[in-house]
């Protein structure tokens, strides 16, 4: 329950802040949808519209191959932090 | 002309000169291809997500700049020769709205190297200073 209500208030991130274009060097602003293990959250649980979770993803996508974010972290190797050199 | 801007990670083992060189002769390959630099942000020493040909480290460096699209994939072919490349990643910018980003990046990069060289001069100084006079008071300390 706890989880479900977290994300039960529904409404775009991105169209608030009237972001037009994600930069994938800002992996502070990508935060918001990846999940713990650094997937791709889904659109019904952040509530981001569709063109801000197209460009979300792309700049995702962009960010990994760019190292700056991981593909996945498995147990065995833990990140320590993989953002702890963004201030 | 298009809009690009390329991100290459050097390896961290190097050192602070060849790096530099590196850097000099990355913007060249992009000039000698009829690319224009147009400005450069310099992200330095930072940890890679994921380990990249066993390194865990990497130099960062973004390069904005404006090209041919037909000589992309001639700079393409030089970065994969350069071993000391641990990757690269090339972005277009062709829309309105993605070339409206690119000018904005462009300006805040160029304001955020403005910055730093504003700082630069005095910063080093400071720091020295400051690590004389705990050396200093460190040295007055232990003869305390």
């Amino acid at each position: 329950m706890a989880e479900r209500r977290k994300y039960k208030k529904r409404y775009c991130k991105y169209c608030e802040a009237k972001i037009d274009f994600i930069d994938y060097k800002d992996v502070a602003s990508l935060k918001y949808s990846l999940s713990e293990r650094y997937k791709i959250m889904p659109r019904r649980l952040t509530g981001n519209c569709k063109r801000h979770q197209d460009m979300v993803t792309i700049s995702i996508k962009r960010a990994r191959s760019a190292a700056l974010v991981p593909y996945t972290v498995s147990r065995k190797e833990v990140v320590v932090n993989p953002f702890e050199n963004m201030k | 002309m298009r809009h690009y801007e390329n991100l290459v990670i050097v390896k961290p083992t190097l050192t602070e000169e060849e790096i530099k060189s590196q850097l000099a002769a990355i913007k060249d390959i992009i000039t000698s291809n009829g690319g224009e630099i147009k400005v450069c942000n310099d992200m330095g020493i930072r940890k890679l997500a994921y380990p990249i040909e066993k390194s865990v480290r990497g130099y960062f460096y973004v390069i904005y700049f404006t090209m041919e699209p037909k000589n992309i994939a001639e700079i393409e072919r030089r970065y994969r020769i350069n071993e000391e490349l641990l990757r690269f990643v090339t972005i277009k910018y062709d829309s309105k709205r993605e070339v409206k980003a690119w000018n904005d990046l462009v300006a805040k990069t160029e304001k955020l190297s403005a910055k730093t060289e504003e700082k630069a001069p005095v910063a080093p100084a400071e720091t020295a200073e400051t690590a004389e006079t705990v050396v200093a008071e460190e040295a007055q300390a232990e003869e305390a």
